[in-house]
């Protein structure tokens, strides 16, 4: 084996070092598992090539992009090879005039968007990893962000893949068009496939203008009803905002107790924002959401236009997911999303499962979209913690399908939730999943292990 | 063989501490050049999360792997976690040539304890200004005194040209960095250097060197000092200068001189005074990239620490498109300058080099116009 990779990728592109396969063990869940090799192609030819080699013996190939994932999606639990795209890092084509971005697959988000904006263009979905990571990684878990509600998720920006299949064929799939009937739409099946499929060697995106202009608002609320009621009342107004996030109780406390941002004692926090292209729209916009946020007896509302006056207001958000990360030594950071209008319940069902199990979990997320991310805190070296935190992930589970929600809004299953997918998906759809899965890779070479599918 | 690390309470925390949320990938010099994990802040930190664990011995090729780090604290300032690596990577060197991993930094020990520099050279440039008192001592450094010779040339000149009462000394290497990379300060040299400055009776001591003003500043065995210690920047901030230029101009934070020590405003004040036409890169200050010297990285990995340099230059060439590109250390200087490729029409120098440059021009300006 060590020998054909090689042959492939050349000596300085592969490893199978024990101590340089450590960290590829690993993501950011709890889960760990050796992978057995590692190599970093650098064109689509050597991917291919590498997984032709992979399906002939049976090797499982694990895609990996910056290895950001929060539900072990890339730990390869079988171990076998893993498939670093970071070197195939080059922004092939980005055409303004036709709307799209043509990107390897190991681009850096931040990277694309830097160079997008020097056309006064963006591709929106902005995970808070965007710093590091790969557009392949983003479309692989059909990565969101903090503007979903407005601008959508990866999967809305999708034109074209260039992929290479489990079974050795290198496929293109999807246009360079805004619009696209023509076949089946396989590209899409491709996005949130968590590399189980095929490897993404390269993606065409759809992008946008960038807004130019955008206002922030900040209301806090004594009670979690109210704020629920603000959050259901804008997103049923007619405006949808850029930005509608909230932060729980706990959460909030947390960065009272662990920062020197003042906050006052409150249930919720909502943050805001309107964006458009000009003022005229940004403030038409602004004026009813903070109406609302006003009618529903807020303890405070702030607004700032101006990029100092709106960091200042993103700080208790921004500071969010640090502070939590430094009051546990461990953590899981979910992404259970229901309907809107169900967030209040499930905020209050989060805290209850809580307290029952004497497990710190702190809530933040998108409410405008309803997604939010319960940070369960504890203690990985003691077990009795680790039993207890696991049974508070599955109730919330079951709550947020309770709710009509589902287990991932844009983490991915991965392995942290592969056992519970039959919780949110009858036999019939898991069975034509898995069917999916066996026609496409019949030796069940692609990151296997995952999502319950084999 | 499996040797067992150990590992106390501070230790541990800050080891699982790590979220490994992965961010400093987007910050770290040697991530970026080489895309392999282990050479990465959060690789590293799984490293030794997996040896406390004892799922993993300590190997060679561990002890290896913490010395591919130039401690720039980049990953530290953007961790969201508050995990510090640099002090857990440069705790696990000590640890590893403890249980008998030496690096090749243990010769570069036994050279300065016999040459009293880190290169082993035995004749030291004669740099004049050996007043016996003086309120002023200015202490050259290593790198400078036998890398950079040209720059403290005009570093020794431009404290001439503004009148500065200063001496120097027999000095010798302030041997700090020996324990960023495993190995322990040479108290003697540590000795000499106090007595021969104290001899001078200066009030301050003024370095071109930011790590040697970590040391002198920081370091329990120049606790006994007993004078201010200034980066020549923090000195040179308040002065008037009669030159200016019209280039454009922008400016490089040395990781030990900013994130290390936090002085990013003075050497921006002088800037601003000379030259009106300054520009910042586009990663500055706090995110400034490292120039890939440091913590030893230059000495262990020298064809990557160039490869990391010419990426940091090209980058401000591209950010900025700046004529002249100040920086104030004499390793980032070095290194900038062997990585600078000849169609790279930029000129780099320390920030005092070009203020002597410019009292130069206008000197010989005068002359021909007369």
């Amino acid at each position: 084996m060590i020998k054909k990779l090689i042959e492939i990728v050349g000596q300085d592109n592969f490893t199978d070092q024990l101590e340089e396969l450590v960290p590829y063990s690993y993501d950011a869940s709890m889960n760990v598992h050796r992978p057995d090799a590692a190599v970093w192609p650098e064109t689509a030819e050597q991917v291919l090539a590498i997984v032709k080699f992979a399906n002939e013996y049976k090797i499982p190939v694990i895609p990996r992009g910056a290895g950001t994932s929060l539900s072990g999606g890339v730990v390869p639990i079988r171990g076998g090879v893993i498939i670093d795209l970071s070197k195939m890092n080059r922004i092939l084509e980005v055409s303004i005039e036709n709307r799209y971005a043509r990107v390897e697959a190991g681009v850096v988000c931040d990277d694309l968007n830097r160079e997008l904006a020097k056309h006064g263009f963006v591709f929106p979905p902005d995970p808070a990893s965007s710093t590091v990571s790969t557009i392949g990684g983003n479309v692989a878990t059909n990565a969101g962000g903090i503007k979903g509600a407005k601008y959508g998720t990866t999967r809305d920006y999708v034109l074209g893949l260039q992929v290479v299949l489990p079974t050795g064929e290198l496929m293109r799939t999807g246009s360079y068009t805004m619009k696209c009937v023509s076949g089946y739409d396989l590209a899409k099946l491709f996005v949130g496939a968590e590399g189980t499929l095929g490897v993404i060697t390269e993606v065409t995106l759809k992008i946008n203008p960038l807004p130019r202009h955008a206002m922030t608002a900040v209301a806090t609320y004594a009670r979690l009803e109210d704020a629920g009621k603000a959050i259901f009342q804008t997103m049923t107004s007619g405006v949808i905002p850029s930005v509608m996030e909230i932060l729980d109780q706990v959460t909030l406390k947390s960065i009272r107790d662990n920062t020197d941002i003042d906050l006052p004692d409150a249930e919720a926090m909502i943050l805001t924002e309107a964006d458009g292209f000009t003022w005229e729209e940004v403030e038409a916009q602004m004026e009813v959401v903070l109406s609302i946020l006003k009618q529903n007896h807020p303890i405070e509302v702030k607004t700032a236009r101006d990029e100092k006056d709106r960091l200042n207001l993103w700080k208790a958000r921004k500071s969010a997911y640090a502070t939590l990360a430094r009051v546990s030594n461990s953590f899981v950071l979910d992404d259970v999303t229901v309907p809107i209008s169900r967030i209040p319940e499930l905020l209050v069902g989060i805290q209850g499962i809580s307290q029952k199990y004497g497990i710190v979990v702190a809530t933040f997320g998108h409410a405008g979209d309803g997604n939010l991310h319960p940070q369960i805190l504890y203690d990985e070296y003691d077990p009795d913690q680790v039993k207890r935190t696991k049974k508070v992930e599955e109730e919330i589970f079951k709550l947020t399908i309770s709710l009509k929600g589902t287990l991932s809004g844009e983490h991915g299953i991965g392995l942290s939730k592969a056992s519970y997918m039959t919780l949110e998906h009858d036999p019939v759809e898991m069975d034509l999943m898995r069917r999916v899965k066996k026609t496409l890779d019949p030796n069940n070479i692609m990151n296997p292990g995952k999502r319950a599918l084999d | 063989m499996f040797t067992q690390l150990q590992f106390d309470e501070k230790r541990r925390k800050a080891i699982t501490q790590c979220s490994r949320c992965g961010f400093c990938r987007a910050v770290c010099p040697i991530f970026d050049l080489t895309k392999r994990p282990i050479t990465n802040a959060h690789g590293k930190i799984i490293l030794l999360k997996e040896v406390m664990e004892g799922k993993l011995p300590a190997t060679e090729e561990v002890a290896k792997a913490m010395l591919r780090c130039t401690a720039c604290m980049n990953c530290t300032v953007n961790c969201p976690s508050g995990v510090d690596p640099q002090e857990i990577v440069k705790a696990a060197r000590r640890d590893m040539v403890g249980i008998g991993f030496d690096n090749l930094f243990k010769a570069m020990g036994e050279v300065v304890e016999k040459y009293g520099n880190i290169y082993g050279e035995e004749k030291r440039r004669d740099w004049g200004h050996r007043k016996e008192r003086a309120p002023y001592l200015l202490f050259l450094g290593c790198v400078g005194a036998y890398r950079e010779e040209e720059s403290v040339k005009e570093t020794v000149h431009l404290l001439d040209l503004l009148k500065v009462d200063y001496t120097m000394i027999d000095e010798v290497c302030c041997s700090g960095v020996l324990e960023d990379v495993g190995y322990k300060i040479k108290e003697d040299l540590a000795k000499r250097n106090i007595q021969e400055i104290q001899k001078t009776g200066a009030k301050t001591l003024i370095t071109t060197c930011p790590y040697c003003y970590r040391v002198f500043k920081d370091h329990p065995s120049y606790k006994d000092l007993g004078l201010e210690v200034k980066h020549i920047t923090q000195f040179l901030k308040d002065f008037d200068f009669q030159v200016k230029t019209d280039k454009k101009v922008t400016y490089h934070d040395p990781c030990d001189l900013g994130r290390h020590a936090g002085i990013y405003d003075e050497p921006r004040a002088i800037i601003r005074k000379i030259a009106p036409n300054f520009v910042e890169p586009r990663r500055t200050r706090e995110n400034a990239m490292c120039c890939g010297a440091g913590s030893g990285f230059r000495g262990a990995f020298p064809k990557e620490s160039v490869k990391i340099a010419r990426n940091r230059l090209s980058q401000i060439i591209e950010d900025t498109g700046a004529e002249i590109l100040l920086t104030e250390c004499p390793s980032c200087l070095h290194n900038f300058r062997n990585a600078k490729r000849q169609k790279q029409k930029i000129e780099i120098y320390n920030l005092t080099e070009f203020l002597a440059k410019l009292y130069g021009e206008r000197t010989s300006g005068e002359k021909e116009a007369a």
